[in-house]
């Protein structure tokens, strides 16, 4: 009979009369034990081996029980110190010093003390039950036996020991090996082992002796080599699959400039040029270059207006000072609703009809204090759309829409205050994981004052947020510097779970 | 956001509501203020949108929720008395703080609580509305500790034996007084420079003259500074004398009103201040007397059908104004004749407590809220538009999957960094000939000088990252297609902006070879032709660096990174690298 080489060792190397453990059969044939394994239920199912199988408990000890085998049981070393002490009650510093515990097994003895009735621990103090028998602790002797390698002691004890992580349970199955009839008769017929080839070679497969060799069997379940490979970054995958999403809704996407006048990023908004935004220190104002050349004209006396007298018949504007020359001050803007701006007044892209969609989802800047939640630059994801009409509930439906995509459904409205928005809204969504309601984006319809200077004649709802808090929201990430940015950790982004 | 601390439990007494915590924190977050937490007092701490800043007190949320509890309906006005005080405003008030105004609000019954209440209230709106104390400032005195008499006055027979202070200038090392919270005696210059608040607020004065309030006995009041110690209010105080000064009338007019409604909140009962401005005093009103508090109401005229498009339900007339009347206007049918509905309108009367209605679109919010906006069926837009992405975002995305399917790790870096990393560490000068030279745009005000310009290049990010993660398993090959601006006259906003690929490889047997390989790859994909003349780039090994040249124009470089640069770096490996224009590729 030809048997592939495994199968041929294994065989020669069992015996009809004694059940061979595999780990036996490993060490005369010098393979791997999988590999026996493999081959003695190969030779099984030829009918030349019966392979039984027996489930195996094995107990160690842990460190931990280790060192209570060595030394005692925290709880009897404590009984043991305090009857040595001439004083009952004895006083509990003066127990456990005496008893030499230290750290965590100060509370292991206290807590189990009373529990196995070697007294009682009360306001300080240890009271020793002169009845108690600590050379009987059941829990004691069973580490003993472990130790020894001696029978195992009763589950109950077992499991106890286990609850308090001094021992590890494990199982195991043994399987062993023994001869067959069959197997005898095939042995004394003569068995020849097969050739088998570690590689597969482009000569094998040109010449066809692939047809007549055996591929020996790889320990297929062994650890490969780790290999990193390129991969998208992990925030930009969360950007990728908005943008997605956006253009699934029918958006279509803005680009244009970074760094930008206050006009556009600002006053185009009907913000206020005292509004404490504008002269806020986390304004990302540039000191070189410093003002924009061109704004167009008839669009800055328009706002200009708007600002001052508001629009409408019964509109009021700011009683706060306009200068164009504050409107000319560049800054790395501080949201992507500067598109917006560009984009409404026609100078981007020509007049834009009703309706339309239009999405960015780009980087803004903050002037601020780097840390674990915060960004100097950071993704805004802005989105609007302009139609004939539109109201609360339009701009309500399209959040719930984009929302659930990623997961987010339950949306709350609060009511909040834009400049340049009325209604406006917050919104709020629950943590995946910790339930915690938390805003995830701001919202409203914009202001006649925002849209009239803009030659808007019709409705326009827009919202924004971070693409960072979405990031966080569906990765999980703590440290949005890991995220984002310099100081990225190689680790974090080769680990993260890819989003789609 | 700011935050403003409202204590539970009088709240409770104020709305006569017996509402519990939860309860109330839900009706707050109803009305815009979301509940942050509690204080070491158990106060609520609200996040408040700086909108109704007539809700920057316990007695304004009291009165919005005794509206959505429906205890209060439509426009309430307090009444007031005619005027006993005057405050008169002479020539020599600086003219950079022309305009005053004021109230007299007398019977005020203030505990512990409410004293608290109306110094946050204050502070609250000088925050906001007053622009940090620039635009407008509150002071509030015990009115028994001033003494007004004609004798103040320049001309007796105008004021009419009536009781007057004097809004005017003061030289700073003029008239001594006690500020608050202090013992001594100073001049408002020794208040600027030995007073904590004076130090403070000292921006906000300046010149030969600093803004002064005086009465019979003295100066008492030195806006937008600090009031005098003689009359400082307390819990005993009963007569309140309120005055503002500020850049703007309305803007301190406003103020006063939301301070006035808090007092007549707390028992007070308002009695009117005439301000005189004499013939040549500054700002708009001179010669002009003005009578405060000014509690005339508002009016606007609001479409029916512009209410229903934009909260985008149905609602009939009586609907609307019982929903405006919860909301604390006034609302009344224009023309009840009307048949057509998109003729229907409503004349609408705003309490002059109300510094956010500009326009009718927030009269239409105001009933959004009252209606509830979490009860209106959310609808997708029947509207159908084309999506798309933009050409240079989808042309981005191109190169970075090419550069993913080389075995690139994509990197997401700051856009801000310094020169020190942009051009010392790469051994390059900004105005120097490489590429990555440059003038980059500078911030003004930076927090850290590891974030001072826009890079011009990316190289050095990358560089950076290789930098921070050394005990992090090589080879580490990177690469970004990102952001770099420089300063640019032939563009209308003086910085020429434009996107960069670049990639590095960093491993134990890095070559000029590996860089130009992966490059020509991601080049040649994208139908151009490559070619790499050999260049100096003191970022590079001499003899090992050459320019990028994509079809016929110089748009990079690529090389082997100098020793030099990598040791900067902190870096024991070396890397091949290579940087080019993104719209070369286009």
């Amino acid at each position: 009979m030809e048997l592939p080489h495994a199968q041929a060792a294994v065989l020669r190397a069992a015996s009809a009369e004694d059940a061979t453990p595999i780990d036996e059969l490993a060490a005369e044939t010098d393979l791997p034990p999988e590999t026996v394994t493999g081959a003695a239920f190969e030779l099984e199912e030829r009918g030349l081996v019966v392979v039984l199988s027996r489930e195996e408990e094995s107990t160690t000890l842990t460190e931990e029980g280790d060192e209570y085998a060595d030394r005692g049981l925290p709880e009897v070393r404590l009984y043991e110190a305090a009857r040595g002490l001439d004083a009952d009650p004895v006083p509990m510093g003066e127990a456990i010093g005496r008893a030499g515990l230290e750290g965590p097994e100060v509370d292991i003895a206290l807590s189990n003390y009373a529990r196995k009735g070697y007294g009682k621990i009360d306001s300080g103090t240890v009271t020793t039950d002169p009845d108690a028998v600590p050379d009987t602790d059941s829990e004691a002797m069973a580490l003993d036996a472990i130790t020894a390698g001696e029978a195992a002691p009763s589950d109950e004890v077992l499991d106890r020991l286990e609850r308090r992580g001094l021992i590890e349970r494990s199982e195991r199955t043994e399987r062993t090996v023994t001869l067959s009839d069959d197997g005898v008769t095939a042995l004394m017929e003569g068995v020849e082992s097969r050739e088998t080839v570690g590689q597969l070679t482009p000569e094998l497969l040109a010449s066809g002796e692939w047809r007549d060799v055996e591929f020996g069997a790889y320990n297929v379940e062994a650890d490969a080599e780790r290999v990193d490979g390129g991969r998208l970054h992990v925030l930009r995958e969360t950007g990728e699959r908005v943008k997605d999403v956006l253009v699934g809704m029918g958006f279509e996407e803005m680009d244009g400039p970074h760094a930008d006048a206050d006009f556009w990023i600002n006053d185009c908004l009907f913000m206020p040029q005292d509004h404490p935004a504008r002269t806020h220190w986390d304004r990302f104002a540039l000191e070189e270059p410093s003002e924009i050349d061109d704004l167009p004209e008839g669009l800055v006396s328009r706002v200009e207006r708007a600002h001052r007298e508001g629009v409408g018949p019964d509109g009021d504007g700011y009683h706060s000072p306009w200068d164009e020359g504050f409107a000319r001050a560049l800054a790395l803007r501080g949201h992507t609703t500067s598109l917006t701006t560009r984009y409404l007044s026609g100078t981007e892209i020509g007049e834009i009809d009703p309706p339309a969609r239009f999405f960015s989802v780009e980087k803004a800047y903050r002037n601020d204090t780097l840390d674990a939640t915060h960004l100097l630059e950071f993704f805004q994801i802005e989105g609007w759309v302009m139609a004939d009409s539109l109201s609360v509930r339009d701009l309500m439906g399209t959040f719930e829409e984009f929302y659930a995509q990623f997961g987010i459904t339950d949306i709350e409205f609060k009511p909040h205050y834009n400049p340049y928005t009325e209604p406006s809204f917050e919104l709020f969504g629950t943590h995946p994981t910790t339930g915690e309601l938390i805003e995830i984006g701001n919202s409203g319809l914009f202001r006649e004052e925002m849209l009239e200077p803009l030659g808007v004649e019709c409705d326009v709802m827009a919202w924004g947020l971070a693409l960072e808090r979405l990031a966080m929201l569906t990765t999980g990430a703590e440290d949005i510097r890991d995220l984002h940015g310099t100081l990225a950790d190689l680790d974090f982004l080769r680990n993260a779970e890819v989003s789609y | 956001m700011p935050t403003v601390e409202i204590s539970p439990d009088a709240l409770r007494e104020l709305t006569g509501h017996e509402a519990g915590d939860d309860e109330l924190i839900d009706d707050l977050f109803a009305l815009g203020l979301e509940f942050e937490g509690r204080t070491e007092d158990d106060e609520f701490e609200l996040e408040f949108a700086p909108d109704r800043l007539d809700r920057l007190s316990v007695e304004g949320v009291a009165r919005s929720l005794r509206y959505q509890y429906g205890d209060a309906r439509g426009v309430y006005v307090p009444k007031t008395n005619s005027p006993e005080w005057t405050i008169e405003v002479d020539g020599e008030v600086p003219d950079d703080r022309p305009y005053v105004t004021g109230a007299v609000v007398r019977g005020v019954d203030l505990d512990d609580a409410a004293l608290d209440s109306i110094i946050q209230l204050q502070e609250k709106l000088h925050a906001t509305m007053g622009r940090g104390r620039a635009k407008g400032a509150i002071g509030i005195h015990d009115l028994t500790m001033l003494k007004g008499s004609d004798a103040l006055s320049a001309s007796a027979e105008a004021t009419d034996g009536k009781p007057t202070v004097r809004y005017t200038g003061v030289s700073p090392d003029g008239d001594r007084f006690v500020p608050l919270d202090s013992d001594s005696e100073l001049t408002p210059g020794e208040v600027l420079t030995e007073h904590p608040t004076g130090e403070t607020y000292a921006d906000l004065v300046g010149g030969d003259r600093y803004p002064a309030i005086y009465d019979d006995l003295g100066l008492f009041s030195f806006p937008p500074v600090i009031n005098g110690r003689r009359t400082e209010v307390s819990t005993d105080s009963r007569d309140l004398f309120v005055e503002l000064t500020g850049t703007d009338q309305w803007t301190i007019d406003k103020m006063c009103v939301i301070v006035c409604y808090a007092l007549s909140a707390r028992g007070g009962t308002l009695e009117e201040v005439t301000v005189e401005y004499a013939e040549d005093a500054g700002g708009e009103h001179a010669g002009r007397d003005l009578v405060r508090p000014d509690l005339s109401t508002d009016e606007k005229r609001l479409a029916h059908d512009r209410i229903e498009s934009v909260l985008g339900i149905d609602l009939g007339p009586e609907e609307v104004i019982d929903l405006g009347e919860r909301a604390g206007l006034d609302v009344s049918r224009e023309g009840h004749e009307i048949e057509e509905p998109e003729e229907l309108a409503y004349e609408v009367t705003i309490p002059p407590y109300r510094v956010d209605v500009l326009h009718p679109r927030d009269l239409i919010d105001d009933i959004g809220r009252a209606y509830g906006f979490n009860d209106l069926e959310p609808r997708y837009p029947d509207v159908s538009t084309v999506g798309g992405r933009h050409e240079r975002s989808r042309l981005e995305a191109a190169v970075r999957t090419r550069l993913v399917g080389l075995g690139f790790e994509d990197m997401l870096t700051f856009h801000l960094t310094s020169e020190e990393a942009t051009f010392e560490a790469m051994s390059i000068s900004p105005d120097g000939e490489g590429f990555g030279a440059g003038a980059p745009p500078r911030i003004k005000e930076t927090y850290s000088e590891e974030y001072t310009i826009v890079r011009t290049w990316l190289l050095p990010s990358l560089l950076s990252v290789l930098e921070n993660n050394t005990h992090r398993a090589y080879p580490q090959d990177l690469s970004e297609v990102g952001f770099t601006a420089r300063i640019d006259d032939a563009e209308t906003t003086n910085v020429a902006e434009s996107r960069h690929v670049a990639g590095l490889v960093a491993r134990n047997d890095a070559a000029y070879e590996d860089a130009k390989a992966r490059l020509q790859t991601v080049v040649r994909a994208f139908g151009a032709d490559l070619e790499t003349p050999p260049a100096e780039h003191p970022s590079f090994i001499d003899g090992r660096a050459a320019a990028v040249v994509v079809d016929g124009e110089e748009v990079g470089v690529v090389g082997e990174v100098h020793p030099e640069v990598i040791v900067a770096h902190d870096l024991e490996v070396p890397v091949a690298a290579f940087e080019f224009e993104l719209s070369a590729l286009e």
